[in-house]
């Protein structure tokens, strides 16, 4: 995905003559030039306590290009505040925001571990979708785990069909009768019952014994 | 043989989209998020798109707006299909430029309704 950015060029020789301490940095994060806005949320990058600050200003941040470098630094400081401070953001109705969420929470899956069942229980069931989403790419062990609890027990057929989709790629020949059960819990709902086949295809198809 | 353009990033729903509409005789092409269909449909004529809301790299609401700014393809029927099924998503949708706005799973009788009523095959 576009958003994250892995590596930025140099930043103005103006800039290079700006406090680049932790206040500095703060300070010019208010700028009304998104270019100094920009720099300063990439070098905050090294300041673990500005995560929650960088996160507050996510939710206001129009400029898309300050808008990455909030969550490139967000991504590098990876740690509690960091996560703590994007799950909200979930919730957030500007749809370009959230998937920048979920983009960078996958790249934080050791801090976000503790948060995930907490997640995948939260009242609003977009917030349970938008969760499985980021377990589309996180690379933590307990992910077809997490899958298969939403497929045993969330009550929306849509967080359902999103799990059992992922289900599809991670899911190991055990989960198939969970998988092959779930269309009965949604009154045989046809796309449920298609997505059921295709997981169980598709983990049969790669574990062949 | 009308055209139709499948957005949307769960494989399995464009699967299972293109699997109910070829059965009623319709052509399906499909793009995994909408800069990939804004792509395709600037290079191939559909007929109408269905377009999902949440996806990586271009969300729905931003891929319709895009068709609508585009000359050579705002006259394209657009259905939204999304698992948000609260009044504000639909009204969204609507103001982005959808001709509607579907909530997932959508029933396969009425999948094949709203796009024969939109490319005017009903």
């Amino acid at each position: 995905m576009a958003l994250i950015k892995k590596t930025v060029s140099a930043p103005p020789e103006e800039h290079r003559h700006s406090a680049r301490d932790l206040s500095g940095l703060l300070e010019q994060l208010r700028s009304d030039k998104p270019d100094i806005r920009r720099w300063a949320a990439l070098d905050l990058s090294e300041h673990s306590e500005a995560a929650e600050i960088l996160c507050r200003c996510l939710e206001e941040e129009q400029n898309m290009a300050v808008r990455d470098a909030l969550f490139t630094s967000l991504i590098r400081i990876n740690n509690n505040a960091a996560v703590k401070g994007l799950i909200p953001l979930l919730k957030s109705e500007d749809a370009a925001l959230r998937n920048g969420v979920i983009e960078a929470l996958r790249q934080m899956p050791d801090a976000l571990a503790p948060y995930m069942q907490d997640m995948l229980h939260d009242p609003d069931s977009d917030v349970r979708i938008f969760t499985v989403n980021v377990l589309e790419s996180l690379c933590h062990p307990m992910t077809p785990e997490w899958l298969l609890g939403v497929i045993e027990e969330d009550t929306h057929i849509n967080v359902c069909a999103t799990a059992v989709d992922l289900l599809a790629e991670v899911g190991s020949p055990e989960m198939i009768a969970s998988i092959d059960a779930l269309p009965g819990r949604f009154a045989n709902d046809p796309f449920l019952r298609f997505a059921a086949d295709i997981a169980i295809r598709r983990i049969r198809g790669a574990n062949p014994n | 043989m009308k055209q139709i353009l499948v957005i949307d990033d769960a494989a399995t729903v464009r699967l299972y989209v293109r699997q109910v509409l070829e059965a009623e005789g319709f052509y399906v092409d499909e793009a995994t998020n909408g800069l990939e269909g804004l792509e395709k449909a600037l290079s191939h004529h559909f007929d109408l798109v269905l377009c999902d809301v949440n996806m990586p790299v271009m969300d729905g609401y931003t891929t319709v707006t895009k068709f609508r700014q585009e000359r050579t393809l705002a006259h394209i029927p657009i259905v939204m299909i999304s698992t948000e099924a609260k009044k504000k998503d639909a009204n969204r949708a609507f103001a982005a430029g959808a001709n509607d706005y579907l909530v997932k799973p959508v029933n396969p009788d009425k999948l094949i309704l709203e796009v024969r009523m939109l490319t005017g095959e009903g």
